[in-house]
């Protein structure tokens, strides 16, 4: 089961990567940044999955041997991964509005006044 | 007292230096209405900053120390680090050092520099988190929190890239940065999820003492994806277009902290995981890998340099040359070639800093940094001249600036190397190393001539220099610059050799957070010997003695006022000459310079012209297909 | 006292020889036969030896006049310092087993030092504001870039020729490549670093900037280039860096390639070395200034890219596998 995680996560960056790389519309390549964290995301938390785990939230007293939780530490991290995820979408868009204003387009293609 | 004593330990000073930074930040954000508020706790917080740093040196360099930090005190469980850690070793403080002084000479700069734009509070916020995300990842012992750093870094200098947002090119700088950056910020998030997975634990020390055990395909692939990821925050090729890009557009008092501080990070989080986590440097594939890469982004980016005629924008390509140097030299994986990049490193920060400064302040006063439409402020801007050729002979590696100080030790290394591996291909190395430094100084002899000498276009008649804060910043750069390089055997002593002394001493940075580091591999770090001899003080005396001799023969001679009169008003004789023209404007623009170079090379250039298009889909693709090569490559060698 | 006298005898190496006496006298003289020779060569008559003197002491006494549009400090202190650069690259190059100042500098810093007086004639052209100025400097900087990467060539090859014979494996000391040569004689008898030594004669007259070469002072073409506002007394000066400098690199090639010949009094070895000087500069610089016309820029840059190089490589690649 989990290896279908690991196999959703890889696709999802590259099908991310792939939208970068191809799609010449500045909306796409944000939504391809998003794809490729989501992906980050499924990893992350697909790594501190323990099959039949509960939720890792114990006080001291509760813990004992017997507890079988999942790993906390990469849930922290995928919060702080959604997070900055978030920063960023949030950001290019703001900057893919100022280029439409500039630029009068959203094609990549056409936004190159920085080259060679 | 106790608790006085307790908090002033020199143990708590990397957080505080680190703090202080975010503080000031969330300070101004919150109370920075005022301008003189604002630019008291701007100053207050860099200032703290460059101090903690300081006092740092004398623990972890003079005494060898390393701190390892446990926040809230949670150290380690069951034999695995639990909480947040920061360690600090020479290597940690040296970049620490570096970004402090950058940060504190481009803080006082902005202060005026900054002064006719509007919205300087959301300004300072951006550089101070900028500043504190260096700061953090430098200093941090843990994985994840580097990758936290880097991306609060490379939000903070998006954000300053598309600042002057009316500026030509600001967004759409910003915009490729961004994508790029967030594609190498997943790749160093991905890395760090693979290791995690083979290891648990995301302490640097620990996973140095985990990772070389346990290599296995996903650890081969987390190498490449982290290379690839501070690669991209290093703006080494393939990434060098958006350094290009981004300098172009951001403030000056931003390039300086982009290219002086937020590349050396790249730099540092590189030798982080090549000396310390995988400790595989010692493999000649690694080195091949550091040192091929090193000397195309030192070629590729020199000779782009060369087809530029924006100043700013020709900064970023030399900025990325002088970055190939530093990878290079750290490549070697020898004491001497660790020792010279980390050196150049150093050098890069104070002369690429003063020559952005002083770009800025040329912006500042004339409003463009386009060296086709600028020209003879030499007599407008006297002490900006000065300052710039100081920085331009020390990139150009001319004696005694620091800038030949670390390349003479750079092409000792190379050569050494060659030598001792009996590998030709070093040696090849060494001839591009001195090519480039020739092709630099071109470049610097193009905008001195084209900015500063040559002819004053009649619309820059009005032009004044910058005012005094503008220049005390410089100045300071321009100092440390002739201080780095008329004393070479301090710098190497006092933080270069004790910082790559801390790069081949692994064991010890594993076990000062506690963890057993009796498997580290042992890299061997070879001996600090100089192939030749340069003692750039007693070269000065002797220089100064004969430039005294001939200035005294000079002056008894025929160098006179009275053959000096300045009487020039309206006599013919004091004009320049035209060959029967008559006087007009023909100053030779950026672009026509070194023609007969150029017209060899035009395949080449064209080629290079058309590969840099501009188009962000171009880049991204070159970030994956790197990605993609080196972790093929990793996977079969390492 | 003896600190005085150690202070008086260096200044007197700075200033007598192998310094400004020295350099003023031998290079003017090289300067001289050069144009003898070029014009025996030719089939003129060509003018007396001591021409170049005479040129100086005319050029001191003419007005030195500054041009309007120049800043003036950098267009006086350029030819300055690009004479006291010089002198203080001839104080480092060994005169046989004699060095006047021992272990200060190595050849990789005199290969950075001879770019000082050329960066001090284009700030100086720069300066005076002048357009033939400009093109004279993207040539001048151009010409340097071509010299440079067959210099470094056959400069890393005597040093690894040198270094892997001491056991070090690479030598970058002119006093140890000196040293060397006493002992094992003459570097150019050795056969992988002939083509070095050839490359290193056609680089010489490149460096200096002569005929040619001399495209960046192209008096028909652009008036003399960086020089072209220079008058007086400033230009005597970069009149007699030129001179220097030839004298400098026909040393240069002496001590790579031609050492051990010394006989160990100084004044012997003092006439010795410019007797090879003389020589060296009539076939690198005289010869090829005779018998070819001025390239174009692009073609030195080519030439010395290909043409030069490719014997320096080999050389290199020879030296590098111990022949």
């Amino acid at each position: 089961m989990i290896l279908l995680n690991y196999i959703a996560a890889f696709f999802l960056i590259a099908l991310g990567m792939y939208t970068i790389v191809t799609k010449y519309n500045l909306v796409k390549t944000v939504i391809g940044l998003s794809i490729a964290d989501y992906g980050v995301n499924l990893l992350l938390i697909s790594i501190g999955f323990n099959p039949g785990g509960t939720a890792p939230i114990f006080t001291w007293s509760e813990l004992d041997y017997n507890s079988f939780f999942v790993d906390p530490v990469p849930q922290a991290l995928t919060l702080t991964s959604i997070v900055i995820g978030a920063c960023v979408t949030a950001m290019s868009l703001a900057l893919v509005i100022k280029l439409e204003e500039q630029y009068g387009t959203i094609d990549t293609r056409k936004i190159r006044r920085l080259r060679g | 007292m106790n608790l006085l004593g307790n908090v002033l330990s020199y143990q708590h000073f990397p957080i505080y230096a680190i703090m202080v930074l975010f503080m000031g930040s969330f300070l101004i954000a919150a109370f920075g209405e005022n301008r003189r508020v604002r630019n008291i706790l701007a100053l207050l917080s860099i200032t703290a900053s460059l101090i903690f740093s300081l006092l740092l040196i004398n623990p972890v360099i003079l005494r060898g120390e390393i701190i390892g930090y446990w926040m809230g005190a949670r150290s380690i469980a069951g034999g695995y680090a639990i909480g947040i850690a920061l360690e600090v070793d020479a290597l940690s403080l040296f970049f620490a050092l570096l970004a402090a002084c950058a940060i504190f000479v481009s803080g006082v700069y902005s202060i005026q520099y900054m002064s006719r734009d509007d919205n300087e509070k959301e300004y300072y916020t951006l550089y101070l988190l900028l500043c504190g995300g260096v700061m953090g990842m430098v200093l941090s012992g843990d994985l994840f929190n580097m990758f936290i750093m880097v991306e609060i870094l490379t939000f903070a200098a998006v954000a300053l890239t598309a600042f002057r947002n009316t500026a030509r090119g600001a967004v759409e700088a910003a915009f490729k940065y961004l994508v790029v950056g967030c594609m190498g910020s997943t790749f160093i998030l991905v890395g760090t999820a693979m290791l995690y997975a083979q290891t648990h634990t995301l302490n640097l020390a620990q996973l140095a003492q985990l990772v070389p055990g346990n290599m296995n395909t996903a650890t081969k692939a987390a190498f490449a994806l982290l290379f690839v990821g501070f690669g991209t925050k290093a703006f080494i090729v393939p990434f060098h277009p958006l350094a290009a890009d981004a300098h172009g557009a951001a403030p000056a008092s931003v390039s300086v902290i982009i290219s002086g501080v937020l590349t050396k990070s790249g730099i540092y989080g590189i030798i982080r995981i090549t000396y310390f986590l995988f400790q595989s440097m010692g493999l000649g594939t690694m080195q091949f890998l550091l040192v091929f890469i090193g000397s195309v982004s030192m070629f590729v980016c020199v000779t782009m340099a060369l087809a530029q005629h924006d100043f700013k924008r020709l900064l970023a390509f030399h900025s990325i040359s002088q970055i190939g140097y530093v990878l290079t030299a750290v490549g070697l994986c020898t004491a001497l070639g660790l020792s010279a990049g980390l050196y150049h490193a150093i050098n890069h920060t104070l002369f690429k800093g003063l020559l952005f400064l002083a770009a800025g302040a040329v912006l500042h006063e004339t409003g463009t940094t386009d060296l086709n439409k600028l020209g003879g402020l030499a007599r407008k801007m006297p002490h900006t001249t000065v300052l710039f050729l100081i920085g331009a002979l020390s990139i150009s590696g001319v004696p005694p600036f620091n800038g030949f100080a670390s390349k003479w030790l750079i092409y000792q290394a190379t050569y050494q190397k060659a030598v001792e591996s009996g590998n030709i291909g070093f040696l090849l190395v060494t001839v591009i190393a001195l090519i480039t430094s020739v092709l630099t100084l071109a470049s610097f002899v193009k905008v001195s001539h084209s900015v500063f000498f040559g002819q004053l276009p009649p619309e820059l008649e009005k032009v004044k220099e910058v005012s005094w804060g503008m220049r005390f910043a410089m100045g300071i750069f321009a100092l440390l610059c002739i201080v780095t390089g008329l004393f070479p055997n301090l710098v190497t002593t006092y933080l270069t050799e004790p910082a790559a002394a801390a790069a081949f001493s692994v064991q010890r940075y594993i076990e000062a957070m506690g963890f057993d580091g009796s498997a580290a591999v042992e890299i061997l770090a070879g001996s600090f010997r100089y192939a030749g001899v340069w003692e750039p003080v007693s070269w000065l005396l002797v220089l100064c003695i004969a430039l005294l001799a001939v200035t005294i023969a000079a002056l008894a001679g025929r160098y006179d006022n009275v053959s000096l009169c300045r009487t020039a008003a309206g006599d013919s004789k004091y004009q320049l000459f035209y060959g029967g023209e008559e006087q007009s404007f023909s100053q030779l623009g950026g672009d026509d310079m070194f023609w007969g170079f150029k017209h060899n090379w035009r395949g080449y250039f064209s080629f290079m012209h058309r590969l840099h298009s501009g188009i962000v889909n171009d880049y991204a693709l070159w970030a994956v297909a790197d990605l993609a090569l080196v972790m093929l490559f990793s996977l079969i060698v390492l | 006292m003896t600190v005085i006298l150690e202070a008086l005898r260096y200044l007197g190496y700075v200033l007598v020889f192998p310094g400004f006496l020295f350099c003023f006298l031998a290079g003017m003289l090289l300067c001289g036969i050069d144009r003898k020779l070029v014009a025996k060569m030719q089939k003129r008559v060509g003018p007396p030896i001591l021409q170049p003197f005479y040129d100086f002491f005319k050029l001191c006494g003419k007005e030195t006049i500054v041009p309007a549009a120049a800043e003036r400090i950098s267009f006086m202190l350029a030819p300055l310092l690009g004479l006291a650069a010089l002198v203080v690259i001839q104080l480092f190059i060994p005169v046989f087993s004699f060095t006047a100042f021992y272990g200060m500098a190595d050849i990789i810093v005199i290969l950075y030092l001879l770019l000082i007086p050329a960066i001090s004639i284009i700030m100086g052209g720069a300066a005076s504001g002048s357009p033939y100025a400009g093109v004279g400097l993207s040539r001048e900087m151009v010409t340097i870039i071509s010299c440079e990467l067959p210099l470094v060539l056959v400069l890393l090859a005597v040093a690894k020729t040198v270094g892997s014979a001491m056991g070090t494996g690479l030598c970058f000391s002119l006093s140890d490549i000196a040293e060397y040569q006493e002992i094992n004689g003459s570097l150019i008898t050795r056969i992988s670093m002939l083509p070095a030594a050839a490359a290193m004669l056609l680089v010489i007259p490149g460096e200096t900037g002569s005929h040619p070469f001399d495209t960046a002072e192209a008096e028909t073409e652009i008036c003399e280039g960086l020089l072209a506002e220079y008058s007086g007394a400033a230009l005597g000066v970069f009149k007699l860096s030129h001179a220097v400098k030839m004298l400098t690199l026909s040393s240069l090639f002496a001590a790579l390639f031609l050492g051990g010949l010394g006989t160990g009094i100084l004044v012997l070895d003092a006439l010795l070395l410019f007797l090879l000087c003389a020589g060296i500069t009539a076939v690198s610089i005289s010869l090829v200034h005779a018998v070819t016309a001025r390239l174009k820029i692009e073609q030195i840059f080519k030439f010395y890219w290909t043409v030069v190089s490719l014997p320096a490589l080999l050389s290199l690649v020879l030296a590098w596998y111990g022949l």
